[in-house]
């Protein structure tokens, strides 16, 4: 039985082969903090159809409890159902806070969530402070210029957790927490938005996010021939493509190679910046990586400032020549 | 068929870092020397409703574009205008800057504004506002006037009561349907937005602009944020040593990097 009142719930996402994301083991981290500070416990939530096994192996990250909801109508995300079953666990577990990964789904379930329970959410949290027993959510804005630390007029706390703000919990040997299945009623014919199908589009090479090595391009690659060859270098080195935003808005490379304030965080040990001028939103996803490279024709662009290699030129006279010795290297 | 997008108006966010000046006793962010944009998201959103318009050309379709703030510039907005849209609806509020409302409440004034306006079979809003980048209130908009929300839309294609819309997932895509009307969260994935021709710029002027108060949304006096900003700070930016790689031509100092990436056993 839900007995933790006014707990931190920790909303934890897993992947296709059910396993659980490093942004919700982070979250957990802060969660612990938050509920530390509020006087309550942590529990961890699950939702999804056949997660048991995942939701076994979350008590072994320190939360005091995990709450599990499997039903056979929450097999992809929906967010009329999703919501729907997480309103519910929210009635038995009645938190003070509510924590998610700063993930593709919790865009859009956040919100719903926030407003549905009136009230206020922190997106794209990237510090959870505690100071005076006041705990304040801050936050990137103003182009990732500006940090802005928010507190709630209303409770329960939303907030999405920026990934890599925090360390991801520990595993350990042994789980002092239970799972605790909660029964929600959904009504899968009251939806009103109807996924109709699901398209998975062909990606190939390594994701971005724990790629070692990324090869990314920007606006002054000019068009998707000049990734291909951003690809290839990519290929020798076993790295991940990725992209500013232009080249994601223009359809040159895929939405999902966008690295920034708006698609991945990275912090790969080399980032090689082709044609991105090193605009703040752009260094906030990628400024954790160990080294940076970056190849522009324009000496003053921003991206020389924050970089550790530079190149200046044009990328179709650099980055052919580079690509020739890296495979003489290689060989 | 009427068309709602919501557009706020924001300092350049491409702007360098120094344009941003803090003042941390008021708690507001004042841009320097940076003018005021069409926050770019919304600009994708506009886009989406354009391209409604251009693949219904046999159907009255009407845009109306919606901005809440403090100061609103016309000639900021009626760049919306130019590009296409038909009508402009300006709230306007001292009370209304952007620093001093959050998701929540800014949603509300929106979804009030557009209840005045009355007629509406789609909304859309941009993915996040390019000042606070809150993330929320499209969706916080479709609550308060109790109609369907999906978000990250990348395609929109109208049929008859409903839409067909794909949206953007981690490794593609869903096609979904919703009845209408409802608000649709564009992502940029859409595209740029194009860009006026001078005639349009010149005509743009006579469209229609209607401005609102607070008052005449009945909405003086009550804000309901829900988040009560407390600091405001700078943020710290990382600093490279930035080691220059040069040679004779710019192949050369390619086939250099590779040298010394290989050195400092980056590859
Ligand atoms: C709210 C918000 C969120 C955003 N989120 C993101 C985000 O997540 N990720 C992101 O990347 N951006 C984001 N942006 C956009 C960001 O502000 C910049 O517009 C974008 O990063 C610029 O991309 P770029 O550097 O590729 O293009 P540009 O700024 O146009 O730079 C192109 C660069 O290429 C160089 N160049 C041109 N030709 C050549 C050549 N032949 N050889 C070598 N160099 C050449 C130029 O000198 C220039 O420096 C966001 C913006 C907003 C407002
Ligand atoms: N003051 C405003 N006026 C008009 N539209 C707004 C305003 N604030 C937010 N929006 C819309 O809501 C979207 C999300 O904003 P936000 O939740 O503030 O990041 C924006 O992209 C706009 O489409």
């Amino acid at each position: 039985m839900v007995s933790s009142e006014g707990s931190v719930l920790i909303v934890t996402e897993v992947d296709k082969n059910q396993e659980i994301l490093p942004i919700s083991l982070e979250c957990v981290t802060a969660g612990k903090r938050l509920a530390e500070a509020l006087g309550g416990g942590t529990v961890a939530l699950i939702m999804g159809a056949g997660v048991g096994e995942a939701a076994k192996e979350m008590t072994h990250y320190g939360v005091d409890e995990v709450c599990l909801v499997d039903h056979p109508d929450l097999t992809a995300y929906q967010p009329e159902l999703y919501v729907a079953a997480f309103l519910q666990v929210c009635e038995r577990v009645n938190p003070r806070a509510i924590l998610m990964g700063d993930t593709l789904t919790s865009i859009d379930m956040a919100p719903r969530v926030a407003f549905a329970l009136n009230t206020g959410l922190v997106t794209d949290c990237v510090a959870v402070e505690v100071s005076d027993g006041e705990v304040s959510f801050v936050k990137p804005v103003y182009s990732s210029n500006v940090m802005a630390a928010y507190t709630f007029a209303s409770e329960p706390y939303v907030v999405t957790l920026r990934s890599r703000a925090e360390e991801a919990a520990e595993r350990q040997e042994t789980a002092d927490a239970g799972v605790t299945p909660v029964d929600v009623k959904l009504d899968a014919a009251s939806v009103r938005t109807e996924v109709l199908q699901r398209v998975v589009e062909e990606d190939a090479g390594p994701k971005l996010t724990g790629a070692d090595i990324i090869v990314s391009g920007g606006r002054g690659v000019g068009g998707p021939e000049g990734f291909e060859q951003l690809k290839e270098l990519a290929d020798l080195l076993h790295a991940a493509v990725g992209a500013s935003r232009p080249p994601c808005d223009l359809g040159w490379a895929p939405p999902k190679s966008q690295v920034g304030q708006t698609g991945e965080k990275v912090a790969p040990s080399l980032y090689i910046a082709v044609g991105i001028s090193g605009a703040t939103q752009h260094i906030a996803g990628m400024q954790s990586s160990k080294k940076i490279v970056a190849i522009n024709k324009d000496p003053k662009a921003n991206i020389f400032k924050i970089a550790d290699y530079g190149v200046i030129g044009r990328w179709e006279e650099v980055v052919p020549a580079l690509r020739e010795a890296v495979s003489e290297i290689r060989k | 068929m009427d068309i709602i997008v919501c557009i706020k108006q924001v300092p350049d966010p491409e702007g360098p870092q120094d344009c941003f000046v803090i003042n941390p006793e008021a708690l507001r962010v004042e841009p320097r020397g940076i003018p005021p944009v069409l926050s770019l998201f919304d600009e994708n959103a506009l886009e989406a409703a354009l391209r409604i318009k251009d693949a219904c050309r046999d159907q009255d379709v009407k845009i109306t574009v919606v901005s809440a703030g403090k100061k609103l510039s016309n000639a900021v907005l009626q760049k919306a205008l130019a590009v296409g849209a038909d009508e402009l609806v300006k709230v306007e509020d001292a009370a209304f800057e952007s620093g001093a409302l959050d998701s929540y409440a800014t949603a509300s004034i929106l979804a009030a504004a557009i209840r005045k306006i009355g007629r509406y079979d789609l909304i859309l809003a941009g993915r996040q506002a390019a000042d606070w980048n809150a993330g929320q209130v499209g969706i916080g908009i479709a609550r308060f006037l109790d109609i369907p929300a999906v978000t990250l839309v990348r395609k929109i294609e109208i049929q008859e009561g409903h839409a067909l819309l794909e949206r953007v997932t981690a490794d593609g895509y869903e096609a979904v349907k919703t009845p209408l009307p409802a608000l649709v969260v564009a992502s940029n994935e859409v595209g740029e937005m194009r860009y006026p021709t001078m005639i349009q710029r010149r005509e743009a002027k006579k469209k229609p602009i209607v401005a609102w108060g607070a008052a005449d949304l009945g909405r003086e006096g009550e804000l309901r944020n829900k988040l009560v900003l407390k600091r405001l700070f700078p943020a710290e930016m990382r600093k490279g040593e930035c080691m220059l790689v040069e040679g004779k031509t710019p192949a050369e100092a390619g086939r250099n990097l590779a040298r010394r990436l290989s050195q400092d056993g980056l590859i």
